[in-house]
């Protein structure tokens, strides 16, 4: 599904990942653990195509197509998802009418006709409920005086929404509660499937142990240094990564 | 049996439907004058020919009045009058315009608010680029009496609007919205709010959008006078740069000579956040439809200081038209 080849990518003339290479494999789980620094969040946001991050050289194939000559727009709607770390606010925007919004983008590039207001309002009451999301939350703007576990759990229902084919979860796990976590941790599992690949982001063991990844990959320097099944996630949450 | 069914006249039911409505049709030649409220009083169409000028007077009422001013066929003369505009005590008005001014226009109001009276006047227009539009209202505020102005517009070749405020008694006050969406348009904006009295107090919030090669101006007076102890004003006016020929030049103005009060103003301008764009571009959206979405953002919250629910839903259709 994703094949990334010696990719090097700078943030304003600091260059971060240093000829990364990576391949995911359609219904594949991989983690991406790592210190603080290490390019985890740049590899995430390359991927969706944020463009304050420049790719210096290298290739990056998704389902067979050059994903860095698509735009953002274009991933997103050929199957691409990222679950941001720190989620954007948008006054003024209500977070029921984005949600439409974004599905109806998906629609229209599936050729679907948008999804009428009473079966949006009947999806969102289902997907919210079962996110333990209060459903008010969609009535206040994008985001905005969300809570650190309502933004989380908003990027999870926003996933659920699109049906992506490949998400990447850029430290999904941060800012929730162990309650929450676990929420969210069972909406991901819901989400695995054979058709479908996960990317984690994450500092901590502990969402791992909810969602058990096939691969763990060790990021140091913008480098993969070391890579393994979920055991190494186990050993590095006990003995560090020096 | 049979029931027969009386058949109203016409004219009749337009009565009733319209009871406290006055409606000023004007398309340059002939005004048409159709007023159907017993509680404004308002220049017959032939003075207005020969003087240019409208006189509406209001008077105490349980409903609020209504008057409507709809422009229709401007092909023949620019529009030029002036209304002199007097509620009455206890007086409730709303005034809308929610003309489209296909041609050149000055329009000066005149507006005078006795005691208790309530004023509320909904300004949606769209302009043409090629022409000069030109819009004064001088406003006098009297005892407990309150003004809330709204304003949309999209500006035109030269746009000019000046309001000035004056409240002249104690617990007078002034909210005033005003928008305006620019695309390749000019336009100036001008308030002075003049606090000639203790305890009043004004509200004036301003937005603007400025697209292609706009260029939108807002000067925004507050004067509070030596006398004029617990006044509290606020004004906030902020703008939106999505052309990249587009200028934005707000200037707020304090001038106040009295310590015992409470005021503030805030003015700031700048492009579409980037991290923004980039969070709705990578949801599926296209970068034209998440520009769009960030404006109407921006712009939306003046939606929450319209009470209004119809005015609102006007207002909220005249953004998305004009963005």
């Amino acid at each position: 599904m994703l094949e990334i080849n010696n990719l090097n990518v700078s943030v304003e003339d600091n260059k971060i990942l240093n000829n990364l290479s990576l391949s995911i494999k359609t219904g594949e789980v991989h983690a991406i653990m790592g210190p603080n620094g290490s390019g985890k969040s740049t590899i995430a946001h390359t991927l969706a195509g944020n463009p304050n991050y420049q790719v210096e050289s290298g290739s990056i194939s998704f389902n067979g197509k050059d994903l860095l000559d698509m735009e953002p727009t274009e991933r997103s709607l050929d199957g691409l998802f990222l679950a941001f770390q720190y989620p954007i606010e948008i006054p003024g925007v209500t977070n029921a009418s984005y949600l439409r919004q974004i599905m109806n983008s998906h629609r229209k590039h599936q050729g679907k006709d948008p999804i009428e207001a009473a079966a949006f309002l009947k999806l969102l009451k289902e997907k919210s409920a079962y996110l333990k999301i209060p459903f008010d939350m969609h009535s206040r703007f994008v985001n905005t005086g969300f809570s650190g576990g309502e933004k989380k759990k908003n990027e999870v229902l926003q996933m659920d929404l699109l049906d992506p084919k490949l998400i990447i979860m850029d430290e999904t796990d941060s800012g929730l509660d162990v309650d929450a976590l676990k929420v969210t941790a069972d909406a991901i599992n819901q989400m695995k499937s054979k058709n479908r690949s996960l990317v984690i982001v994450t500092h901590y063991l502990r969402l791992l142990e909810y969602i058990k990844p096939d691969y763990v990959h060790i990021f140091q320097n913008g480098q993969i240094i070391e890579s393994g099944d979920s055991s190494l996630a186990s050993r590095i949450d006990k003995d560090g990564y020096e | 049996m049979s029931l027969e069914i009386p058949v109203w006249p016409q004219e009749l039911i337009k009565m009733v439907m319209n009871k406290d409505q006055c409606s000023i049709r004007l398309d340059g030649v002939t005004p048409v004058i159709e007023n159907f409220s017993n509680f404004i009083s308002i220049s017959s169409a032939e003075d207005f020919i020969k003087s240019n000028i409208l006189n509406i007077e209001v008077s105490e009422s349980e409903n609020i009045q209504r008057v409507n001013l709809i422009l229709e066929d401007q092909s023949k003369n620019p529009i030029n009058f002036e209304i002199n505009l007097k509620l009455n005590e206890c007086a409730k008005l709303e005034f809308l315009d929610e003309s489209i001014y296909s041609i050149d226009s000055n329009i000066k109001l005149l507006t005078t608010l006795h005691k208790n009276s309530c004023f509320e006047l909904y300004k949606l227009n769209s302009y043409k680029s090629e022409n000069t539009n030109m819009f004064f209202h001088d406003c006098s505020l009297l005892e407990n009496s309150s003004f809330k102005d709204y304003s949309f517009s999209n500006g035109s070749k030269e746009n000019f609007s000046k309001t000035v405020i004056n409240l002249n008694d104690i617990n007078s006050k002034y909210l005033g919205s005003g928008v305006s969406i620019n695309d390749s348009t000019n336009s100036n904006t001008e308030v002075e709010i003049r606090h000639n009295t203790k305890m009043a107090s004004s509200d004036c919030y301003f937005k603007t959008v400025a697209k292609g090669s706009s260029k939108v101006n807002f000067d925004g007076t507050i004067f509070v006078d030596n006398h004029c102890s617990k006044t509290i004003s606020n004004q906030v006016s902020k703008g939106l740069l999505i052309g990249k020929e587009s200028k934005i030049n707000l200037v707020p103005k304090l001038e106040i000579y009295n310590d015992d009060v409470e005021c503030s103003h805030g003015a700031a301008s700048g492009q579409p956040d980037k991290n923004t764009l980039f969070y709705l571009t990578s949801r599926g959206i296209s970068k034209e439809d998440a520009e769009q979405i960030y404006v109407e953002g921006f712009l939306s919250e003046f939606f929450e200081t319209i009470e209004n629910n119809l005015m609102a839903e006007k207002a909220k259709n005249f953004i998305n038209l004009n963005t």
